[in-house]
C-alpha cells in the first residue's frame, strides 16, 4: 500500500522560493542565511521530494571532512547541525551546497499538469543544496572514497528549480556522473557550428571530454577540434579518445604558448570557439588569445575571474564574445544523458573513470 | 634635430610580449617591468608622443591618499612607478589609466594598415597599466581633475587600441566618451528592433549613453526600461527620455526589480539586460530580469563570475551572460558619433564630464 502524503498546501509561493527565507527577510534563498525547512506543508508551487542520498559538494566535504579530521560521527554530525542551524546543507565556509537524489512525494497542485513527473518518480536534483530546504531525519552512512552521504530526508524544490528525471537504462552512479557537468556538453552543441575551429581546454578531463565529443559531431567533417592538456597522461588519454584532431599539452596559464600552437596549426585564423574546461586560475588570456575577432569564450570553469576576463580582452585590442558558463541550458540533462547512449565509447570512459 | 629618429628592430611580439623584462615569457599587463626605452622602436609599435596621462580614478584616489594630497609628492611617486615599472600602473590597484598623445613614428610593418599619421592626436584606448611609458617631465595636473600633463612617450603595440580624436569635438569631452566606449557600441550591437531592454544605471555615465542606443535600435515598438536607485538618477534618466519606464529600486534587491519590470511591462521580461552600475550584488536581479534565452551584459567591473553562473543555475534560467568588453570594432567611433546624434547628450555630458 503506498504511504498516503499527508500534507497541507499553502497558496502564493514565489516561484524563486523566496517564500522559505527567513533570515535575512526579503532575500533569495541562495544567500539567505536560513530557510524554512518546515516539511509539514508544501506552497502549491512547489515539490516535495523523500532525499535518499546527498552529493556534498567536494569543496564543501573536504572542507567539512579536514575540520573533523576525517571522523566519521563527527562529519555526521556536523552535516546535522548545520542543517539544523539553516534549513539547508549549505556549508558556512565555503558557501557551497551539491545535489541530491530522491523520490517525488508530492507536486504542487499548481504544478501538475504543467510537469512531466509522477509521484514515485526518482529524480536528481539539479539545483544546489546551498538553497534547497532540507530536512534530516537520520543520516545512514557515508559511502567510503566517495562524498556520497546516505540519509532519511525530505527536501523541497521551488518552481524555479532544476532536476532530472533518472534513466532507467543505466545505473544511477553513471547518470549522477554525467549530470553533474550537464551544462558544459549542452552549451557546446547550442556554440559549435559545422565547419568550426574549436579549441577545448582540459579536453581530457570529466566535462572537457564530453564537449570534445559534442564539438566534434556539430563542427562535422569540414570543423577541426583542438584540445589542450597541461599533463602527460592528459595527452595520452586524449590521443586514445580520438576526439580531437589536434592534441596539445600546454598549460592554459601560459597564453603566449598556447597563442602560438593555435596560430601554426590554423595558419593563423585561430578558432572560432574556445571551450575553457580547466578548473585553475589564470587562463582567461590563453582563452582570449587563441580566439580568433569576432569569436566566443565559453568560460565554464568557476575559476574565472570577471576582470581578468573584461580588462584583457581590451588590453590585446581583442573583439570576442565572452560567455559566462551557466550550468543549466533547456533540456541539457537529457542531451547530457543521451551522449552515453550515442557513443559507446564515451560510456566506457565514464564507467571506468567517474562511476 | 632628430632628422634620422628612433632605430627600428625586427621580430616584435603583436601583444608587446618582446617589451617584458621581468617576469620573462608573460604578457605586458601582468608585467613587473616593461623595457621603455624610446631611442629604438620594433617595426610593429606605434611611438607617441604623449601631453596628457588620464590616470585611472581608483589608482590616483590611492595615490593622493599615499601623498596626503601634496602634488608635489603625487608627482614624485608617479616619476617613481613609472621609473621602476617601465609603465604607470599602480602597485597597490593594479590599474592604469589612458593618455592623449600625437603620433611620432608607425613602425614600418604597421604603415598601410592603420588609418594613422605621423602628427595625428589619439587617445589610448588600451590600458596605461600595460603600455611602455618615458616621463621625461611631469608639467603639472589639473586640479580636480586625474589628468597630468607631461613630457613624455609611449609606446603602443600592435594588438593595442587607440582613437583618433575627431576635429569637431573638444579633446576632453572626447575622452569622457572614450572611457566608456564600448557599453553604447555592444548594446547597439546587442539590441534588436522591437525588443524589450532593460538599462541598470540609466542615468549615469555609461548607461545614459547605452538607453540611447538601446531605444534608437529597439524602436518604437520596442520598450526600453531604465533602473535607478536614487530620485536624482530617476529624474535624470527621465529628463533625457531614452527610456520607456523609469524604475525607482535598488539593483541589489532582485525580487524587487523582478517585481516592478513586470508590473511596468504588463508581465514582459526583458530580451537583453545592461548592467551598468559598478556595485556588488547586482548579478540576481540581472538574471531575474531576463527571459529565458534573452542576454545579460554586464558591463560592471563589480560582477562575481560565481555569482552569476551559480545565480543562473540556481534559478534554471537559460540565459546567455556576456563578459563586458571594453573593445568592439570601431566602438570609438559609434560611441563619439552619438555626440553629433544627440545634441541632448553632448549638452549634458559637456556639463556633467568635461
Amino acid at each position: 500500500m503506498p504511504t498516503k502524503i499527508d500534507v497541507q498546501v499553502k497558496k502564493d509561493g514565489n516561484p524563486f522560493g523566496a517564500h522559505r527565507v527567513l533570515e535575512p527577510k526579503g532575500v533569495l534563498p541562495q544567500p539567505a542565511v536560513r530557510v524554512d525547512n518546515n516539511m509539514d506543508y508544501i506552497y502549491d508551487n512547489e515539490l516535495l521530494l523523500e532525499v535518499e542520498t546527498l552529493n556534498i559538494d567536494s569543496a564543501s566535504f573536504t572542507q567539512i571532512k579536514k575540520e573533523c579530521g576525517g571522523d566519521e560521527e563527527k562529519i555526521k554530525a556536523m552535516i546535522l547541525k548545520i542543517v539544523g542551524e539553516r534549513g539547508k546543507m549549505q556549508n558556512p565556509v565555503t558557501g557551497s551546497g551539491g545535489m541530491f537524489r530522491g523520490k517525488v512525494l508530492k507536486i504542487g497542485p499548481k504544478l501538475q499538469g504543467k510537469i512531466n513527473l509522477r509521484e514515485g518518480d526518482k529524480i536528481a536534483s539539479l539545483v544546489s543544496l546551498s538553497l534547497t530546504p532540507l530536512k534530516i531525519e537520520k543520516i545512514i552512512g557515508i559511502k567510503p572514497g566517495t562524498e556520497q552521504v546516505n540519509v532519511k530526508a525530505k527536501a523541497i524544490i521551488f518552481e524555479s528549480g532544476i532536476y532530472a528525471k533518472l534513466p532507467k537504462d543505466m545505473p544511477e552512479t553513471l547518470a549522477l556522473a554525467v549530470l553533474d557537468v550537464a551544462g558544459a556538453p549542452a552549451q557546446t552543441a547550442k556554440l559549435v557550428r559545422p565547419g568550426n575551429t574549436v579549441v577545448i581546454i582540459g579536453a581530457a578531463g570529466k566535462s572537457g571530454v564530453l564537449c570534445a565529443y559534442e564539438a566534434k559531431k556539430r563542427a562535422g567533417c569540414t570543423g577541426r577540434i583542438i584540445g589542450i592538456t597541461s599533463s602527460d597522461s592528459g595527452l595520452a588519454k586524449m590521443k586514445e579518445q580520438g576526439f580531437c584532431h589536434e592534441c596539445f599539452k600546454l598549460s592554459a596559464t601560459d597564453a603566449l604558448s598556447c597563442y602560438e600552437a593555435v596560430r601554426k596549426v590554423t595558419g593563423g585564423k585561430m578558432a572560432d570557439v574556445i571551450i575553457n574546461c580547466v578548473n585553475i586560475p589564470n587562463t582567461e588570456m590563453a582563452s582570449i588569445l587563441m580566439c580568433r575577432d569576432g569569436g566566443i569564450v565559453y568560460f565554464f570553469t568557476m575559476a574565472t575571474s570577471f576582470t581578468k576576463a573584461a580588462l584583457g580582452a581590451e588590453g590585446v585590442g581583442k573583439d570576442v564574445d565572452m560567455i559566462i558558463g551557466n550550468g543549466y541550458t533547456k533540456d541539457h540533462a537529457e542531451i547530457t544523458l543521451n551522449l552515453l547512449r550515442e557513443s559507446k565509447q564515451l560510456r566506457d570512459i565514464y564507467e571506468k573513470l567517474y562511476a | 634635430m632628430t632628422a634620422t629618429g628612433p632605430a627600428i628592430k625586427k621580430g616584435g611580439n603583436p601583444f608587446g610580449a618582446h617589451r617584458v623584462l621581468e617576469p620573462r615569457g608573460g604578457l605586458p599587463q601582468p608585467a613587473v617591468k616593461l623595457d621603455n626605452t624610446t631611442d629604438f622602436i620594433y617595426d610593429n609599435e606605434l611611438l607617441v608622443d604623449v601631453d596628457t596621462l588620464n590616470i585611472d580614478s581608483a589608482s590616483f584616489t590611492q595615490i593622493r591618499k599615499e601623498c596626503g594630497g601634496d602634488e608635489e609628492k603625487i608627482k614624485a611617486m608617479i616619476f617613481k612607478i613609472v621609473g621602476e615599472r617601465g609603465k604607470m600602473q599602480n602597485p597597490v590597484t593594479g590599474s592604469g589609466g589612458m593618455f592623449i598623445g600625437r603620433v611620432e613614428k608607425i613602425g614600418p610593418a604597421l604603415e598601410g594598415r592603420t588609418d594613422l599619421h605621423a602628427g595625428d592626436k589619439i587617445a589610448s584606448l588600451v590600458s596605461l597599466s600595460l603600455t611602455p611609458l618615458k616621463i621625461e617631465k611631469i608639467i603639472g595636473i589639473k586640479p580636480g581633475t586625474e589628468q597630468v600633463s607631461v613630457k613624455a612617450k609611449a609606446i603602443i603595440f600592435e594588438s593595442g587600441i587607440y582613437a583618433k580624436i575627431p576635429a569637431d569635438i573638444p579633446e576632453k569631452l572626447a575622452l569622457a566618451m572614450l572611457d566608456v566606449a564600448g557599453a553604447p557600441a555592444q548594446t547597439a550591437k546587442l539590441v534588436r528592433p522591437n525588443q524589450v531592454v532593460v538599462v541598470i544605471g540609466a542615468g549615469g555615465k555609461s548607461g545614459l549613453l547605452c538607453a540611447y542606443e538601446a531605444s534608437k535600435i529597439a524602436g518604437v515598438a520596442g520598450i526600453v526600461v531604465g533602473i535607478e536607485y536614487s530620485k536624482e538618477g530617476c529624474d535624470k534618466a527621465r529628463e533625457f527620455g531614452f527610456c520607456d519606464h523609469v524604475i525607482r529600486a535598488s539593483a541589489t534587491d532582485a525580487l524587487d526589480c523582478h517585481a516592478k519590470l513586470t508590473e511596468a511591462t504588463g508581465g514582459k521580461l526583458a530580451d537583453v539586460v545592461i548592467n551598468c552600475v559598478n556595485i556588488p550584488n547586482t548579478e540576481m536581479a540581472s538574471i531575474l530580469m531576463c527571459r529565458d534565452e534573452g542576454t545579460v551584459y554586464f558591463f560592471s567591473m563589480a560582477t562575481s563570475f560565481t555569482k552569476a553562473a551559480l545565480g543562473a543555475e540556481g534559478v534554471g534560467k537559460d540565459i546567455v551572460m556576456l563578459v563586458g568588453n571594453g573593445y568592439t570594432r570601431h566602438h570609438a567611433e559609434t560611441t563619439l558619433n552619438i555626440l553629433r546624434e544627440s545634441p541632448a547628450i553632448r549638452a549634458a555630458y559637456e556639463k556633467l564630464y568635461a
